[in-house]
């Protein structure tokens, strides 16, 4: 570790140098970013992919609705495996009110973020296995639809809850 | 199942993970052999999955017996716990190694690649840098591997969560590096084009790979600081003992505590750890409960007193008969309790937690805007990378997501090494708001433990009149009855049969002894019943104004005598109350003793607001009054008696060991009877709380902020534009930094007044 701190001790002193020169540099002579005249076509053409870009990914990201998977019944349990990779797939599960659920977490996504699963409803916050199936259990008493997420918020699941 | 259902036999069911098998048949002689453990309902061997699980009676037999089995016939079985902690251990130690050699290479070619940019950014010559150091296929060749070898977690991870629609931290970190490494290279292969535009040629390897470098180096810190952030739960699991000293068949030998079971004799020895939760049968010592309860002065303990798991016995032997184990100890359901707050969430996080869901997409869109907007003002592609790569590089959702979740894990842990429960985040987070205390009287200020100082009776025959008040008394439970029947007992009084008897919650009992009818109650009880008690009053008012509780008793419907009684306040209640008033909090009292009993005890510990003579029933309806005034109120109790109004209270605290009735209606919990906790229980809220405020502020502002300079805004005005290597380092210090400043928290020490 004091190997690593070294490390990083040495690249911040060398960014720190390199990037105060540049600052420096940057103040004195701003020729450095000139500005250039530009075709209008091409300004015109970067406008509007910039803009149809910026609505694709949005529309990607946020626009999209998971499907959902309803839990399957067995010994008074409802229960469904969620396969952890890059996101919770299913992200939405159905499930009955008043009835144990179990929801078996298959975690394969090397990522730390992904470690920790949270139903801050539920009062559970679990620790999940890399390519181990890790059940988290609770019995939902209320209606309506309660977010999980990774530990540290970034990715989403929910649990609808139906009478 | 039916069979489990109709015997009514408690039935445990447990997954052990088996290896070392090879074929099916293998499965069926695991699943012949254990079945035939006398005991066990039934065993199940999954072949795939390598596990075996079993149905068993606990009384019959336990997890080791069914392991030792199994290791009988040639494999190895082993508890969940146990594979999950070594699993979980082993893959902490992969990615740590992983990524320490990522970050080596990465900062060695780095700090080469940073070296030969200097003279070109600065357009100085430095002599001792080599020229050839600053050639675009030598820094493409270096950066190359770092790009695909160092970076790959971030691709894998940012296509995975695309493909989920889902953007993170790493979508940023991808697209920025990605962004960065591909301008290089376009420059590298065709610098003419960038000639021909007016644009010096610059490549921006350097920038790619020290930021790619600097977050696994921050990820690093990060894994280790979060590492810590459950010690208390580990710290909490670690106090357990691993055997115990059971006496059977009059035999001593030392067992595994798994196998421990419910009824054992357990010898424990000086200096020895107290293996289970259990009752002293013999002996007797002193035990420090310091890491269960959180106070430092050791309990005496003798025959018929509780004993808690993992406490320390100090000076005697003691022979304990063990009444509670594994998942019903007292240990593991502190451990429950901390694991349960700590995955809930606060409602001061929820903010946050609206933002993370949305941040992603809207940097990148953020980025885009930078990104065409310098080029449509100044036409320079460089420009505009650069500052669009700034944005993507230096926010840090993480830091946002973090904030919260970590400063809860540390306080609510720490809250459980200092003998206090708490039940979810946002019980912590609403004790910091209190603004009223309610203090139950019986057991709360005072000792709980009442005793009988004072007795008069008018026919000056005390212990006459004594015989028959401890008749009736011996039938109710109240703490005061309880004192009067002790009382009887040391004087070596014969107690006759009761018949009728009647408890009237509030007022009184009565029944019938050697025939005459016995009354004992509160003098508005009496009045009730239109019996003339005048002729005692005054030794009620003095007594009273001693601060002792004062019964009334009538015989046959005549006034005949008066018992005093007197419960002492606990030593810390004066010290606690003066620390509550100073932290600008009003403590109010609560008793169903009269006025002046009542604020007799007040003065003495210096409570100012009195609420007596309040019925049971009443309680709930007085901290209704006190919210009625626009105040968070907070309850402290124990008791059956006390589960309603603490579940009425904005905050209810149940204090010392309360019964579970307490405990599950209770906000927070003081292992504890020393009201000091209820002053460290409200330091700790608001400690952790201003942690989350720190935490959550700075994550706004360092993105909010953040996102702005590498955006450029501050270019136009003093030329300043941020490096992106900069925007990295900042990234990898924000989330470092969360976790640090939450790991403050672990210093917190409950400050003791004067």
């Amino acid at each position: 570790m004091k190997k690593l701190t070294g490390i990083l001790l040495s690249m911040g002193l060398s960014v720190g140098i390199v990037s105060s020169m540049s600052a420096q540099e940057m103040k004195h002579n701003s020729a450095k970013f000139q500005p250039i005249e530009q075709p209008i076509t091409l300004r015109v053409a970067i406008a509007i992919g910039g803009l149809s870009l910026m609505v694709t990914q949005l529309w990607w990201f946020l626009g999209s609705k998971p499907k959902s998977q309803k839990a399957k019944i067995s010994d008074g349990v409802q229960e469904v495996t969620i396969t952890v990779d890059g996101g919770y797939v299913p992200s939405l599960v159905t499930v009955k009110r008043g009835q144990p659920v179990r929801l078996q977490f298959n975690r394969r996504d090397p990522s730390s973020c992904l470690e920790k699963v949270l139903f801050p409803d539920f009062h559970v916050a679990q620790d999940l296995v890399l390519n181990q199936t890790t059940p988290v259990e609770f019995t939902p008493e209320n209606i309506g639809l309660f977010q999980f997420s990774c530990g540290m918020g970034m990715f989403h699941g929910a649990i609808a809850v139906e009478e | 199942m039916g069979l489990v259902n109709n015997t009514k036999k408690v039935m445990n069911k447990i997954t052990l993970k088996l290896k070392g098998m090879h074929c099916a048949s293998c499965a069926s002689s695991i699943e012949t052999a254990t079945r035939n453990i006398s005991g066990v309902a039934s065993g199940n061997v999954n072949f795939a999955s390598e596990e075996v699980a079993i149905e068993y009676d606990a009384l019959k037999t336990s997890p080791a017996t069914i392991q030792k089995v199994i290791k009988d016939i040639g494999y190895e079985a082993v508890l969940p716990e146990q594979v999950s902690e070594d699993t979980d251990k082993k893959a902490r130690l992969t990615e740590t190694q992983d990524l320490t050699r990522k970050v080596w290479v990465g900062g060695i070619i780095g700090v080469i690649l940073v070296i030969g940019s200097v003279p070109m950014m600065t357009g100085l010559s430095i002599p001792i840098i080599p020229d050839w150091l600053h050639n675009p296929w030598l820094q493409l060749a270096l950066a190359f591997p770092v790009q695909i070898w160092c970076g790959s977690s971030f691709y894998i991870g940012a296509w995975k969560a695309f493909k989920n629609h889902t953007a993170t931290m790493d979508t940023l970190i991808a697209l920025g590096t990605l962004a960065a490494f591909s301008y290089s290279i376009t420059v590298t292969l065709n610098p003419n084009f960038f000639i021909s535009q007016g644009l010096q040629p610059e490549v921006y390897y350097e920038v790619s790979v020290v930021v790619i470098t600097l977050i696994l180096l921050g990820k690093l810190f990060e894994n280790r600081a979060k590492g810590e952030t459950s010690e208390a739960i580990r710290k909490l699991m670690g106090l357990q003992a691993k055997t115990a000293r059971v006496l059977r068949d009059g035999k001593e030998s030392d067992i595994p505590i798994e196998e421990v079971e419910i009824g054992d004799v357990v010898l424990v020895r000086p200096g020895e750890k107290i293996p289970v939760d259990g009752e002293a049968i013999a002996g007797n010592s002193t035990v420090d409960e310091s890491m269960v309860t959180g106070e430092s002065i050791p309990v005496e303990k003798k025959v018929g007193d509780r004993l808690i798991g993992a406490t320390i016995n100090k000076a005697g032997s003691l022979q304990i008969k063990a009444s509670h184990i594994g998942k019903d100890s007292v240990l593991s359901q502190i451990v429950q309790l901390v694991k349960d707050a700590q995955g809930s969430k606060a409602p001061i996080q929820r903010l946050a937690d609206r933002v993370t869901g949305w941040f992603v997409p809207v940097v990148i869109s953020i980025a885009i805007a930078t990104f065409v907007i310098w080029f449509e003002i100044m036409g320079n592609v460089t420009l505009a990378t650069i500052s669009a790569v700034g944005v993507l590089i230096i926010a840090c959702p993480c830091a946002l997501g973090l904030a919260a979740p970590t400063s809860i894990m540390v306080g609510t842990g720490k809250g459980a090494e200092n003998g206090i429960l708490i039940k979810d985040a946002g019980s912590l987070e609403l004790a910091h708001k209190i603004q009223t205390i309610v203090l139950d009287k019986t057991g709360t200020l005072t000792e709980g433990k009442p005793v009988v100082t004072d007795i008069f009776s008018t026919n000056k025959n005390d212990d006459e009149l004594l015989k028959l008040v401890a008749a009736i008394e011996r039938n109710s439970e109240h703490p005061l009855a309880e004192a009067i029947a002790n009382f009887a007992k040391q004087k070596n009084i014969t107690i006759s049969e009761v018949t009728d008897f009647i408890a009237i919650a509030g007022s009184g009992v009565q029944g019938k002894v050697d025939n005459s009818l016995v009354q004992i109650g509160t003098r508005r009880w009496m009045d009730e019943l239109k019996i003339d008690t005048s002729g005692l009053h005054q030794y009620q008012d003095a007594w009273e104004t001693g601060g002792k509780t004062v019964v009334l008793i009538a015989v046959d419907n005549a006034a005949s005598g008066l018992i005093g009684i007197a419960d002492k306040p606990k030593s810390s209640s004066q010290m606690a109350v003066a620390a509550l008033q100073k932290m600008k909090i009003e403590v109010v009292m609560l008793t169903g003793d009269n006025q002046s009993t009542a604020e007799a005890i007040a003065r003495e510990v210096g409570i100012k607001r009195v609420f007596a003579g309040v019925r049971p029933d009443q309680k709930v309806e007085k901290i209704r009054e006190l919210q009625a005034e626009g105040k968070v109120v907070a309850m402290v109790g124990d008791g059956i008696n006390d589960a309603p109004a603490l579940a009425q209270a904005d905050v209810g605290l149940a204090i010392g060991t309360g019964t579970d009735v307490a405990i599950a209606a209770s906000d927070i919990t003081l292992i504890s009877g020393d009201l000091q906790g209820i002053v460290t229980a409200i330091q700790l809220s608001r400690a952790t709380i201003s942690n989350i405020q720190q935490n959550l502020f700075f994550a706004f502002i360092y993105n909010v902020l953040g996102i702005l300079i590498a955006a450029g805004i501050l270019y136009p005005i003093w030329g300043w534009l941020l490096n992106p290597i900069v925007a990295g380092g900042a990234m990898a210090l924000s989330s470092l930094s969360v976790v640090s400043n939450a790991l403050r928290l672990r210093g917190f020490h409950p400050s003791v007044s004067k």
